[in-house]
Parts: structure tokens; C-alpha cells; sequence
């Protein structure tokens, strides 16, 4: 796993896709900062950067995971990565760790909002850590979702499309279903909003029902992908 | 060492492999021909653990390709068509990373690197990006690859496709040397480095064994109807010419020189029993009409000749099964 994860980090560097999803990450980041928080009168926190940023995750998310598998399908390096003593979930895994460790350097130029509001103010760091940990939490959960659809289609394009398609319609979908399903199926439909939980880690509330559901369904991806891989070899 | 029993393959409704049956052993080069489409790469697929047979199965070292996937995956070293790399990898970063992927131990690693690196003949290209090599040197990087640890069964699929002359004949002394110690199945359709290379050869077409054996074995079964080379002096020609047509058994026979040529020489095809046994009667009917023979032999065909005549006649069986004749009508009256 760690082979795959380690090859698979060094190539997003090593294209300019990879280096754009930094560079406009940082820019639009930059931005809101600048926008949103660096302003006369605002509180010296970040809830705003992240109560608004987690729209800027479906699309930055599956331009990420849109090439993992999808790459490999099309190029043929599949081959030879699935006839190593390999297993499919450790090579997904492993893509899945490189796709979240990127995402976690993209978001790491944005904690210098974090030094700037301690060089001028004094806030508080709970909201700011449970933020990026929700962050971290919602990314990987549209990566998984991205690893999973990247493994239907050897079409980058496709790969990227599905996956903000198939995000988009849980998270704008849920809370439209929610407000007309019937009275026990709403508080199910509602839970399937991943943005909705987001909300609470802002505030600085980390609530491990949250948590739960983002590791959780983060696995759940994956070992779908997993599995796509291997129903691959009975095709 | 690397065992194929009754082995099919379907997607959807159609049969890429049929019933293959078929044994790679140790310490020999096994060559796997076939023309485009006969299922060649579908059964190297599916010995390699990439697919999964729709029946029978295939063992790797004794160990199963499906029960025990992992392990007979572990056991080989394989070089897929085209040999697929990351393009953006350098020749020995990609090396470096199987090592990982195959679990290479750490003590061991940097060792095993620079052997493959220096029996592949990738010393000068190995801080090269593979996107700027040369087809050859992208083929090296992927045999490399697959000799990284040491395997005992080795699978290489066209591996001398896209070299020149010189990288072939280095290949094709790597592939004898690797041969020698280890089980070793190549698929070409280059047929004169079939013969030259390989120990046994496996024929297929539309997805079944259609012949197998050492390529003078397969040389052997087809030349009792090969036929016979004769050459005489010219002024003889006519002579020679009626007195083959006269003697029993012979079906033809062919002047194959051209008629200014000073030696006259024919092709004579026997009846039944091929022209094998031609040649003593021809030896024996010359001595006695006074015809001094230049030349008298078999004619043996090359692998390529055995190749077309065993693709042709599978696809005749193949026409026939597929659109059988319909019996003759009785006439009632």
C-alpha cells in the first residue's frame, strides 16, 4: 500500500494538474480570506472561510481522484499493478492515502490565514482545528467517492463528471428529498448531507457521530472501489 | 511449474479461450504463437492472475491462480504487451517502485535494482524519464521490471515487438540465458525468433491448442508432405524430367529452375505416403537411366510454413463446424 501511495503523491507533482489544483486552491482560499475574514470589525476566526469552503470541495475533490484508477485503466499500467502480489484494496487504499495526503498539502498554504489572525488578533484555536478537521473529513469523503468512480471508467473527463454529478445530487438532493419525504424517512435522507455536518465542526463542535459517518462512509468508497477492481478479473 | 487445465474464457457470448490445456515447464523456453485474435493474450492474462478463467484453472508454482492469487502472482514476472509504464517516472524510479510493490526486502533492494538495471542494459537511461525513451529502451524498463524479484515462471507478451535488429538479438540471448534456470513462456508472432529461441512452441487459433512440441517436432510432422528437391545437370533435364513423372508414387512434378539455369532442378510431390519415401526410388531410377543427380533431399518447411498450414487447416475445421454441409438429397426416383 505504502509503494502505491508513495508513487502515487510524487505524480500529482510530477503533472501540471496537480500543481493548478494547488495554485487555484490557494488563489480562490486567498481570496475569501482576504474577503471574508481579513475585514475591520470581523471576529479573528475562520469559521467563514470554512463554513463557505466546503462548496469549493466538490469540485476541487473529484479533480483530484478523477485520475487514480481511471489513469491507469487507460493507459494499461493496470496490468502490471494487478498482477503484483498486491491486494486491490491495498493499491485503492494506497491511491486513496496519496489522493488525501495532496489534498492535504493543497490545504496547507491556507495555514498561514491561521498565523496571519495570530499575528493580529488573538483567536481561538478549538474552531480552527475541529475546521480543518472537518475539512480533512468531508475531503476524504469526496475522494473515496471520486477513488470509487474513477475505477468504473478509464475516462478522466467521465471520472471527474460522475463524481461531481454524483456529489452534487447527495448534497443539493438530500436536503430538497429531506423537506418532503415522509416523517422517519426525512432524518435518513437528511443524514446523507455531508455539508450539513460540516456545519458543527466550524462552530468548533466535533462530534463523533460526524466523524463516524465520514470515516465510515470514506470506507465504504473504497472498498467499492476495491471491489470494482477486482470484479475486473471475472469480466 | 506453470500448468493450464481445461482452461475457457468467455465475454458475453463470445469464447476468446476453449478449453486449453496445456503444461509450461521448467528450464525451458516455451513459445505461445497464434495469429491476431486467437486468445493469446487472454490466456497470458489469465495465467498471470490478471483474469479469471470462466473454467478450469491454472496453478503457478503449485499455487492456484484464484485460491491463492497473491502467491502465484508473487511467482511471476510478468512483461504485458506494449510494456505500460508512467510516463512521468524516471527509468529507475519506476524500477524502485515494483521493489516496493513486490515487497522487496530494504537490505536487499538496492542490490536487486542494480542488477536488472545492468542486465536490462539501462545503465546509461536510468535517471532518463520514461517519456523520453525510445520504444526499446521502454520494453527494457519493463522486462526489467519483471525480473526485479527474482521470479521462477516469466511471462513476456511480444517482448521483442518495437526493437531494431541489435536490441533483438540481445533480447533473444537474454530470454536463452533466462531460459536456462528458470520457466520461461513468450509470446511472438515473429516465427524465425520463435525457432531461434524457443524449446517448445504452443500454436493457437480462435482460442484453442491446434498444435505443440519442439519446433523440429512440428517441422518433422509436416514434412512427409513436403516434397522432394532434385537437381540434375541441365542437359539431362528433359530425362530426369520424364522418368520421375514415370515412377509410382509420384503425384508431381514441378521445374522450379529457370530454363537457361546450367543445373535443372524440380520439386516432386508424392502420392499418399509424402515424398519421404520418393527418394530411394528416384536415387535407384536415376542410377540405372544413367542421370548423375546434383542434388537430392527432402524439402523441410520452415515454422512459419507449419504455422500458416496449422492456422488454415484450424480454420477450415473451424468453417466446417460452424456451417456444416447439408446432406445430399435422396433421389426417390
Amino acid at each position: 500500500m505504502l509503494a502505491v501511495a508513495f508513487r502515487e503523491y510524487a505524480s500529482f507533482f510530477r503533472t501540471p494538474l496537480g500543481w493548478l489544483v494547488v495554485a487555484l486552491f490557494a488563489f480562490l482560499s486567498g481570496i475569501s480570506f482576504v474577503t471574508a475574514t481579513l475585514v475591520p470589525g470581523e471576529p479573528a476566526s475562520l469559521r467563514a472561510f470554512f463554513g463557505e469552503w466546503w462548496g469549493l470541495l466538490i469540485v476541487v475533490c473529484p479533480a483530484i481522484s478523477m485520475r487514480l484508477l481511471s489513469e491507469e485503466i487507460r493507459t494499461g499500467t493496470i496490468e502490471p499493478l494487478l498482477t503484483s502480489p498486491r491486494a486491490e484494496f491495498g493499491i485503492v487504499a494506497g491511491k486513496f492515502a496519496a489522493a488525501l495526503a495532496f489534498f492535504a498539502t493543497a490545504l496547507a498554504p491556507t495555514l498561514l490565514f491561521v498565523a496571519t489572525l495570530m499575528a493580529l488578533a488573538r483567536p481561538e484555536v478549538g474552531p480552527m482545528f475541529s475546521g480543518y478537521l472537518g475539512m480533512l473529513l468531508l475531503g476524504s469523503l469526496y475522494l473515496a467517492v471520486g477513488t470509487f468512480v474513477s475505477s468504473l471508467t478509464a475516462s478522466q473527463t467521465l471520472a471527474f463528471l460522475a463524481t461531481l454529478f454524483s456529489i452534487m445530487l447527495v448534497e443539493f438532493g438530500s436536503q430538497r428529498l429531506a423537506a418532503i419525504a415522509p416523517q422517519p424517512l426525512d432524518r435518513f435522507v437528511s443524514a446523507l448531507s455531508a455539508s450539513a455536518r460540516i456545519g458543527d465542526f466550524a462552530k468548533g463542535i466535533v462530534d463523533t457521530s460526524h466523524v463516524a459517518f465520514f470515516v465510515c462512509a470514506s470506507l465504504l468508497f473504497v472498498s467499492l472501489a476495491a471491489i470494482t477492481l477486482r470484479v475486473r478479473r471475472w469480466r | 511449474m506453470l500448468s493450464v487445465v481445461d482452461v475457457s474464457k468467455s465475454y458475453g457470448s463470445f469464447a476468446a479461450v476453449r478449453r486449453v490445456s496445456l503444461e509450461v515447464r521448467p528450464g525451458q523456453v516455451t513459445g505461445l504463437l497464434g495469429p491476431n485474435g486467437a486468445g493469446k493474450t487472454t490466456l497470458i492474462r489469465m495465467m498471470t492472475a490478471y483474469l479469471t478463467p470462466s473454467s478450469g484453472s491454472i496453478a503457478v508454482c503449485g499455487h492456484d491462480t484464484v485460491d491463492a492469487s497473491a502467491a502465484a502472482r508473487a511467482s511471476i514476472g510478468y512483461l504485458p504487451e506494449a510494456a505500460p509504464l508512467y510516463p512521468e517516472m524516471s527509468v529507475e524510479g519506476y524500477i524502485q517502485y515494483r521493489a516496493g510493490l513486490f515487497g522487496l526486502p530494504r537490505a536487499t533492494r538496492r542490490a536487486a535494482v542494480e542488477a536488472v538495471i545492468e542486465r536490462c542494459w539501462l545503465r546509461e537511461m536510468r535517471r532518463r524519464r520514461i517519456s523520453a525513451l525510445s520504444k526499446g529502451y521502454r520494453q527494457r524498463t519493463g522486462l526489467a521490471a519483471a525480473l526485479l524479484h527474482n521470479p521462477p515462471v516469466i511471462v513476456l507478451d511480444e517482448p521483442t515487438s518495437g526493437l531494431d535488429p541489435t536490441q533483438i538479438r540481445g533480447m533473444r540471448d537474454l530470454i536463452c540465458d533466462l531460459g536456462k534456470t528458470r520457466t520461461v513462456l513468450v509470446s511472438s508472432h515473429i516465427l524465425p525468433e520463435v525457432e531461434q529461441t524457443c524449446d517448445r512452441v504452443v500454436i493457437i487459433a480462435a482460442g484453442q491448442v491446434r498444435a505443440e512440441g519442439s519446433p523440429r517436432e512440428l517441422i518433422d510432422q509436416h514434412a512427409s508432405n513436403a516434397p522432394a528437391f532434385i537437381s540434375v545437370e541441365a542437359a539431362n533435364a528433359d530425362r530426369a524430367e520424364a522418368l520421375m513423372k514415370g515412377l509410382v508414387g509420384v503425384a508431381s512434378a514441378r521445374r522450379v529452375s529457370p530454363p537457361s539455369a546450367p543445373i535443372a532442378s524440380f520439386e516432386v510431390f508424392g502420392r499418399a505416403d509424402g515424398s519421404a519415401a520418393l527418394l530411394p526410388a528416384i536415387a535407384r531410377a536415376a542410377a540405372s537411366a544413367g542421370v548423375l543427380l546434383v542434388e537430392l533431399r527432402q524439402v523441410r518447411p520452415s515454422l512459419e510454413q507449419v504455422f500458416e498450414k496449422v492456422i488454415t487447416s484450424s480454420a477450415h475445421s473451424e468453417s466446417a463446424e460452424a456451417h456444416p454441409q447439408p446432406p445430399r438429397p435422396v433421389l426417390s426416383h
